[in-house]
Protein backbone atom coordinates (compact mmCIF):
# COMPACT_ATOMS: atom_id res chain seq x y z
CA UNK A 1 0.00 0.00 0.00
CA UNK A 2 1.75 3.11 -1.28
CA UNK A 3 1.49 5.65 1.67
CA UNK A 4 -0.39 8.64 -0.64
CA UNK A 5 -3.64 10.61 0.61
CA UNK A 6 -4.22 11.23 -2.98
CA UNK A 7 -4.95 7.66 -3.83
CA UNK A 8 -7.89 7.68 -1.58
CA UNK A 9 -9.20 11.25 -3.04
CA UNK A 10 -8.74 9.91 -6.70
CA UNK A 11 -10.49 6.87 -5.44
CA UNK A 12 -13.95 9.00 -3.79
CA UNK A 13 -13.84 11.12 -6.74
CA UNK A 14 -14.01 8.43 -9.48
CA UNK A 15 -16.98 6.86 -7.53
CA UNK A 16 -18.55 9.66 -6.80
CA UNK A 17 -18.73 10.74 -10.65
CA UNK A 18 -21.86 9.42 -12.53
CA UNK A 19 -20.31 9.11 -15.89
CA UNK A 20 -19.25 5.89 -14.05
CA UNK A 21 -22.25 4.55 -12.41
CA UNK A 22 -22.55 1.95 -15.21
CA UNK A 23 -19.05 1.06 -15.37
CA UNK A 24 -18.61 -2.92 -14.49
CA UNK A 25 -15.64 -2.07 -12.43
CA UNK A 26 -17.18 0.71 -10.27
CA UNK A 27 -19.33 -1.70 -8.08
CA UNK A 28 -16.09 -3.95 -7.40
CA UNK A 29 -14.28 -0.44 -6.77
CA UNK A 30 -16.59 1.02 -4.45
CA UNK A 31 -16.92 -2.67 -2.40
CA UNK A 32 -13.07 -2.92 -2.27
CA UNK A 33 -12.95 0.39 -0.74
CA UNK A 34 -15.73 -0.43 1.85
CA UNK A 35 -13.66 -3.33 2.36
CA UNK A 36 -10.61 -1.43 3.29
CA UNK A 37 -12.19 0.92 5.18
CA UNK A 38 -13.72 -2.11 6.94
CA UNK A 39 -10.49 -3.16 7.89
CA UNK A 40 -9.42 -0.21 8.73
CA UNK A 41 -11.97 0.55 11.38
CA UNK A 42 -11.22 -3.00 12.75
CA UNK A 43 -7.66 -2.17 13.29
CA UNK A 44 -8.21 1.10 15.11
CA UNK A 45 -10.79 -0.65 17.63
CA UNK A 46 -8.00 -3.11 18.58
CA UNK A 47 -5.06 -1.12 18.63
CA UNK A 48 -6.68 1.28 20.90
CA UNK A 49 -8.57 0.99 24.28
CA UNK A 50 -10.94 3.62 23.81
CA UNK A 51 -12.34 4.88 20.13
CA UNK A 52 -12.29 8.02 21.55
CA UNK A 53 -8.97 9.39 20.82
CA UNK A 54 -8.91 8.17 17.32
CA UNK A 55 -11.32 10.66 16.61
CA UNK A 56 -9.53 13.64 17.85
CA UNK A 57 -8.42 16.55 15.18
CA UNK A 58 -5.17 15.18 14.23
CA UNK A 59 -6.34 11.60 13.56
CA UNK A 60 -8.77 12.98 10.99
CA UNK A 61 -5.91 14.88 9.37
CA UNK A 62 -4.37 11.52 8.78
CA UNK A 63 -5.13 9.99 5.63
CA UNK A 64 -6.31 6.42 5.81
CA UNK A 65 -3.49 4.95 4.29
CA UNK A 66 -1.24 6.90 7.14
CA UNK A 67 -3.23 5.71 10.12
CA UNK A 68 -3.68 2.00 8.93
CA UNK A 69 0.04 2.50 9.01
CA UNK A 70 0.40 4.33 12.54
CA UNK A 71 -2.16 0.80 14.02
CA UNK A 72 0.28 -1.34 12.53
CA UNK A 73 3.16 0.64 14.00
CA UNK A 74 1.45 0.62 17.34
CA UNK A 75 0.45 -3.33 17.22
CA UNK A 76 4.13 -4.32 16.23
CA UNK A 77 5.34 -2.44 19.67
CA UNK A 78 2.52 -3.27 21.89
CA UNK A 79 3.21 -7.06 21.26
CA UNK A 80 7.13 -6.34 21.64
CA UNK A 81 6.70 -4.20 24.94
CA UNK A 82 3.84 -7.29 26.06
CA UNK A 83 6.14 -10.07 25.58
CA UNK A 84 9.03 -8.46 27.62
CA UNK A 85 6.57 -7.89 30.20
CA UNK A 86 5.61 -11.50 30.25
CA UNK A 87 9.28 -12.36 29.89
CA UNK A 88 10.46 -10.39 32.84
CA UNK A 89 7.08 -12.07 34.92
CA UNK A 90 8.50 -15.48 33.68
CA UNK A 91 11.91 -14.83 34.91
CA UNK A 92 10.39 -13.83 38.43
CA UNK A 93 8.74 -16.72 38.63
CA UNK A 94 11.57 -18.94 37.84
CA UNK A 95 13.61 -16.49 40.91
CA UNK A 96 10.45 -16.93 43.39
CA UNK A 97 10.82 -20.99 42.77
CA UNK A 98 14.10 -21.38 43.35
CA UNK A 99 14.31 -19.17 46.33
CA UNK A 100 11.45 -21.34 47.47
CA UNK A 101 13.23 -24.18 47.57
CA UNK A 102 17.04 -22.78 48.47
CA UNK A 103 18.72 -22.35 52.22
CA UNK A 104 19.44 -18.74 52.33
CA UNK A 105 22.31 -19.39 53.94
CA UNK A 106 23.91 -22.59 52.52
CA UNK A 107 22.65 -22.27 49.09
CA UNK A 108 21.80 -26.16 49.32
CA UNK A 109 17.94 -27.10 48.76
CA UNK A 110 15.67 -26.48 52.19
CA UNK A 111 13.33 -28.32 54.14
CA UNK A 112 10.67 -27.22 51.28
CA UNK A 113 12.30 -29.07 48.55
CA UNK A 114 13.44 -31.80 50.87
CA UNK A 115 9.81 -32.60 51.74
CA UNK A 116 8.82 -32.40 47.74
CA UNK A 117 11.49 -34.94 46.96
CA UNK A 118 11.03 -37.26 50.02
CA UNK A 119 7.48 -37.41 48.90
CA UNK A 120 8.21 -38.06 45.05
CA UNK A 121 11.56 -40.77 45.54
CA UNK A 122 8.91 -42.68 48.63
CA UNK A 123 6.06 -42.64 46.02
CA UNK A 124 8.49 -43.96 42.86
CA UNK A 125 10.13 -46.76 45.47
CA UNK A 126 6.70 -47.98 46.48
CA UNK A 127 5.47 -47.96 42.81
CA UNK A 128 8.66 -49.32 41.06
CA UNK A 129 9.43 -51.38 44.26
CA UNK A 130 12.56 -50.06 44.60
CA UNK A 131 15.23 -49.51 47.54
CA UNK A 132 15.69 -45.83 48.75
CA UNK A 133 18.03 -44.74 51.68
CA UNK A 134 17.97 -41.67 54.01
CA UNK A 135 20.45 -39.71 55.85
CA UNK A 136 20.04 -37.79 58.43
CA UNK A 137 23.23 -35.41 59.51
CA UNK A 138 23.96 -33.46 62.67
CA UNK A 139 26.50 -31.18 62.96
CA UNK A 140 28.82 -32.41 66.63
CA UNK A 141 28.86 -29.92 69.73
CA UNK A 142 27.73 -26.82 66.92
CA UNK A 143 26.75 -24.75 69.78
CA UNK A 144 30.20 -25.23 71.45
CA UNK A 145 31.38 -23.71 67.87
CA UNK A 146 29.09 -20.82 67.77
CA UNK A 147 29.21 -20.09 71.85
CA UNK A 148 33.23 -19.62 71.72
CA UNK A 149 33.82 -18.28 68.11
CA UNK A 150 30.28 -16.18 67.63
CA UNK A 151 27.18 -17.28 64.95
CA UNK A 152 29.50 -15.57 62.07
CA UNK A 153 31.60 -18.80 62.79
CA UNK A 154 28.29 -20.80 63.36
CA UNK A 155 27.31 -19.99 59.38
CA UNK A 156 30.61 -19.84 57.81
CA UNK A 157 30.57 -23.86 59.24
CA UNK A 158 27.58 -24.88 57.49
CA UNK A 159 28.27 -22.99 54.19
CA UNK A 160 31.44 -25.25 54.37
CA UNK A 161 29.79 -28.81 55.42
CA UNK A 162 26.70 -28.11 52.90
CA UNK A 163 29.38 -27.64 50.16
CA UNK A 164 30.78 -30.92 51.06
CA UNK A 165 27.94 -32.60 51.50
CA UNK A 166 26.68 -31.86 47.99
CA UNK A 167 30.36 -32.42 46.38
CA UNK A 168 30.56 -36.05 47.97
CA UNK A 169 26.92 -37.88 47.16
CA UNK A 170 26.50 -39.56 44.16
CA UNK A 171 25.08 -37.38 41.40
CA UNK A 172 21.49 -38.80 41.84
CA UNK A 173 21.27 -37.90 45.58
CA UNK A 174 19.85 -35.14 46.94
CA UNK A 175 21.00 -33.11 50.32
CA UNK A 176 19.76 -30.15 51.71
CA UNK A 177 19.36 -28.33 54.93
CA UNK A 178 16.67 -30.09 57.26
CA UNK A 179 17.18 -27.68 60.16
CA UNK A 180 19.13 -25.51 62.36
CA UNK A 181 22.54 -27.92 62.26
CA UNK A 182 21.00 -30.81 60.59
CA UNK A 183 20.83 -31.81 56.89
CA UNK A 184 19.42 -34.46 54.75
CA UNK A 185 20.48 -36.91 52.10
CA UNK A 186 18.18 -38.74 49.83
CA UNK A 187 19.80 -42.12 48.58
CA UNK A 188 17.70 -43.16 45.74
CA UNK A 189 17.88 -46.82 44.09
CA UNK A 190 20.49 -48.44 46.99
CA UNK A 191 19.63 -49.81 50.46
CA UNK A 192 21.13 -49.25 53.78
CA UNK A 193 25.19 -50.88 53.03
CA UNK A 194 25.26 -48.99 49.86
CA UNK A 195 24.13 -46.02 51.44
CA UNK A 196 26.52 -45.92 54.26
CA UNK A 197 29.18 -46.45 51.90
CA UNK A 198 27.89 -43.06 50.54
CA UNK A 199 27.73 -41.55 53.88
CA UNK A 200 31.26 -42.65 55.07
CA UNK A 201 32.59 -40.49 52.31
CA UNK A 202 30.45 -37.36 53.37
CA UNK A 203 32.10 -38.19 57.15
CA UNK A 204 35.55 -38.38 56.13
CA UNK A 205 35.20 -35.44 53.35
CA UNK A 206 33.67 -33.00 56.28
CA UNK A 207 36.55 -34.49 58.97
CA UNK A 208 38.85 -33.08 56.40
CA UNK A 209 37.23 -30.33 56.51
CA UNK A 210 39.90 -27.05 57.65
CA UNK A 211 37.20 -24.18 58.45
CA UNK A 212 39.42 -21.01 58.97
CA UNK A 213 37.85 -18.91 61.90
CA UNK A 214 40.03 -16.27 62.59
CA UNK A 215 43.45 -17.75 62.01
CA UNK A 216 41.88 -20.66 63.67
CA UNK A 217 41.42 -23.94 61.96
CA UNK A 218 38.44 -25.38 63.89
CA UNK A 219 37.87 -29.56 63.94
CA UNK A 220 34.52 -30.17 62.33
CA UNK A 221 32.48 -33.53 62.52
CA UNK A 222 28.73 -35.01 61.71
CA UNK A 223 26.84 -37.62 63.46
CA UNK A 224 24.42 -39.48 60.71
CA UNK A 225 21.48 -42.02 61.30
CA UNK A 226 20.85 -43.97 58.37
CA UNK A 227 17.70 -46.05 57.30
CA UNK A 228 16.42 -47.62 54.34
CA UNK A 229 12.98 -47.51 53.83
CA UNK A 230 10.83 -50.92 54.27
CA UNK A 231 8.44 -51.76 51.74
CA UNK A 232 4.54 -50.07 52.33
CA UNK A 233 6.17 -47.43 55.42
CA UNK A 234 5.16 -44.17 55.42
CA UNK A 235 7.60 -41.69 54.84
CA UNK A 236 7.28 -39.92 58.86
CA UNK A 237 8.08 -43.42 59.55
CA UNK A 238 11.33 -43.54 58.08
CA UNK A 239 12.17 -40.42 58.65
CA UNK A 240 11.79 -41.60 62.71
CA UNK A 241 13.93 -44.31 62.43
CA UNK A 242 16.70 -42.12 60.84
CA UNK A 243 16.69 -40.12 63.29
CA UNK A 244 16.97 -42.75 66.07
CA UNK A 245 19.84 -43.98 64.41
CA UNK A 246 21.27 -40.55 64.65
CA UNK A 247 20.72 -40.57 68.46
CA UNK A 248 22.20 -43.66 68.87
CA UNK A 249 25.31 -42.11 67.13
CA UNK A 250 25.47 -39.59 69.12
CA UNK A 251 25.28 -41.46 71.88
CA UNK A 252 28.11 -43.63 70.64
CA UNK A 253 30.45 -41.06 70.71
CA UNK A 254 29.42 -38.74 67.70
CA UNK A 255 31.41 -38.70 64.13
CA UNK A 256 30.12 -41.94 62.95
CA UNK A 257 27.04 -43.12 61.24
CA UNK A 258 24.78 -45.46 62.71
CA UNK A 259 22.47 -47.97 60.80
CA UNK A 260 18.44 -48.08 61.42
CA UNK A 261 16.97 -51.54 62.45
CA UNK B 1 -10.43 21.64 37.85
CA UNK B 2 -10.73 18.98 40.58
CA UNK B 3 -8.15 16.30 41.61
CA UNK B 4 -8.34 12.64 40.46
CA UNK B 5 -7.39 10.23 43.35
CA UNK B 6 -7.62 6.60 42.60
CA UNK B 7 -6.56 4.19 45.23
CA UNK B 8 -4.81 1.17 44.74
CA UNK B 9 -5.84 -2.43 44.34
CA UNK B 10 -4.40 -5.88 44.47
CA UNK B 11 -4.54 -5.37 40.23
CA UNK B 12 -4.24 -1.58 39.64
CA UNK B 13 -2.07 1.28 40.56
CA UNK B 14 -2.52 4.22 42.68
CA UNK B 15 -3.51 7.01 40.34
CA UNK B 16 -3.38 10.49 41.54
CA UNK B 17 -3.45 13.99 39.63
CA UNK B 18 -3.43 16.97 40.75
CA UNK B 19 -4.24 20.42 38.53
CA UNK B 20 -1.80 22.70 41.13
CA UNK B 21 1.35 21.11 40.73
CA UNK B 22 0.22 19.95 36.88
CA UNK B 23 1.08 16.02 38.20
CA UNK B 24 -0.41 12.82 37.34
CA UNK B 25 1.25 10.36 39.62
CA UNK B 26 0.70 6.41 38.94
CA UNK B 27 2.48 3.70 41.17
CA UNK B 28 1.82 -0.27 40.79
CA UNK B 29 1.01 -2.77 39.19
CA UNK B 30 -1.40 -2.80 36.47
CA UNK B 31 -3.48 -5.45 35.45
CA UNK B 32 -7.18 -4.72 35.17
CA UNK B 33 -10.30 -6.39 33.86
CA UNK B 34 -11.03 -3.67 32.20
CA UNK B 35 -8.23 -1.14 31.31
CA UNK B 36 -11.03 1.06 29.25
CA UNK B 37 -12.80 1.91 32.84
CA UNK B 38 -9.45 2.58 34.51
CA UNK B 39 -7.33 5.14 31.92
CA UNK B 40 -10.73 6.43 30.57
CA UNK B 41 -10.84 9.15 33.84
CA UNK B 42 -7.17 9.32 33.20
CA UNK B 43 -7.51 10.11 30.00
CA UNK B 44 -10.27 12.67 30.36
CA UNK B 45 -8.41 14.89 33.39
CA UNK B 46 -5.29 14.61 31.04
CA UNK B 47 -7.42 16.12 28.24
CA UNK B 48 -9.13 18.81 30.38
CA UNK B 49 -5.58 19.57 31.91
CA UNK B 50 -4.18 20.36 28.26
CA UNK B 51 -7.19 21.89 27.21
CA UNK B 52 -8.11 24.27 30.03
CA UNK B 53 -4.25 25.04 31.21
CA UNK B 54 -1.61 26.18 29.53
CA UNK B 55 1.20 24.95 31.87
CA UNK B 56 3.66 22.06 32.14
CA UNK B 57 1.90 18.55 32.36
CA UNK B 58 4.26 15.75 33.86
CA UNK B 59 3.45 12.20 34.50
CA UNK B 60 5.68 10.69 37.41
CA UNK B 61 5.24 7.02 36.92
CA UNK B 62 6.16 4.25 39.30
CA UNK B 63 4.72 1.16 37.54
CA UNK B 64 6.00 -1.95 37.04
CA UNK B 65 3.95 -5.03 35.91
CA UNK B 66 1.69 -3.87 33.19
CA UNK B 67 -0.68 -6.33 31.12
CA UNK B 68 -1.39 -5.61 27.50
CA UNK B 69 -4.28 -4.00 27.59
CA UNK B 70 -2.40 -1.29 30.03
CA UNK B 71 0.17 -1.01 27.65
CA UNK B 72 -2.06 0.03 25.09
CA UNK B 73 -3.52 2.96 27.40
CA UNK B 74 0.25 4.01 28.48
CA UNK B 75 0.94 4.28 24.81
CA UNK B 76 -2.19 6.29 23.90
CA UNK B 77 -1.64 8.60 26.66
CA UNK B 78 2.22 9.38 25.82
CA UNK B 79 0.53 9.91 22.09
CA UNK B 80 -2.03 12.47 23.58
CA UNK B 81 1.35 13.92 25.14
CA UNK B 82 3.03 13.79 21.99
CA UNK B 83 0.67 16.21 20.13
CA UNK B 84 0.30 18.26 22.88
CA UNK B 85 4.06 18.71 22.50
CA UNK B 86 3.82 19.19 18.70
CA UNK B 87 1.04 21.92 19.47
CA UNK B 88 4.01 23.70 21.82
CA UNK B 89 2.79 22.67 24.79
CA UNK B 90 5.31 21.76 27.56
CA UNK B 91 4.91 17.98 29.05
CA UNK B 92 7.10 15.72 30.27
CA UNK B 93 7.10 11.98 31.66
CA UNK B 94 9.76 10.66 34.37
CA UNK B 95 9.71 7.07 34.84
CA UNK B 96 11.03 5.43 38.28
CA UNK B 97 12.49 2.30 38.65
CA UNK B 98 14.37 0.29 41.34
CA UNK B 99 17.67 -0.47 40.85
CA UNK B 100 16.58 -4.26 41.80
CA UNK B 101 14.84 -4.37 38.23
CA UNK B 102 16.81 -2.82 35.72
CA UNK B 103 14.32 -4.81 33.23
CA UNK B 104 11.72 -1.82 34.32
CA UNK B 105 14.20 0.84 33.05
CA UNK B 106 14.45 -1.21 29.53
CA UNK B 107 10.78 -1.72 29.19
CA UNK B 108 10.25 2.65 29.79
CA UNK B 109 13.29 2.67 27.07
CA UNK B 110 11.28 1.01 24.44
CA UNK B 111 8.03 3.28 25.58
CA UNK B 112 9.88 6.39 25.55
CA UNK B 113 11.67 5.50 21.75
CA UNK B 114 8.71 7.40 19.89
CA UNK B 115 8.15 10.32 22.09
CA UNK B 116 10.33 13.44 21.11
CA UNK B 117 9.23 15.53 24.09
CA UNK B 118 11.45 14.83 27.34
CA UNK B 119 11.23 11.51 28.69
CA UNK B 120 13.58 10.61 31.88
CA UNK B 121 14.15 6.73 32.62
CA UNK B 122 15.38 7.10 36.10
CA UNK B 123 16.59 4.80 39.37
CA UNK B 124 16.13 8.10 41.78
CA UNK B 125 13.00 7.89 43.73
CA UNK B 126 11.05 11.63 43.37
Amino acid sequence: MRDNPRLERTIERLLSDPAYDDHPLRCALADLYAEFRDALYQIDRIASISDRYQSNAREVTLSLTERYRKQLRQLGKLARISDRYQSMMRDLNEALKEASTRDALTGIGNRRLLMERLKEETARAERMGRPLTLAIADVDRFKSINDAHGHDAGDKTLIEIAATIEASVREYDVCGRWGGEEFLVIMPEIGAVEGAAVIERVRQAVRGLQVNIGGQVIAISLSFGIAQRHAGESLSETINRADAALFAAKRAGRDRYEMAE
Amino acid sequence: MENLNIESTQSTPSICADPETGTVRMRGDSYPENSYELFSPVMDWIEAYLRDSDRLLTLELHLLYLNTSSVKAMMDIFDMLEEAHGNGRKVAVNWYYDEQNERVAELAEEFKEDCSFPFLVTSLVD
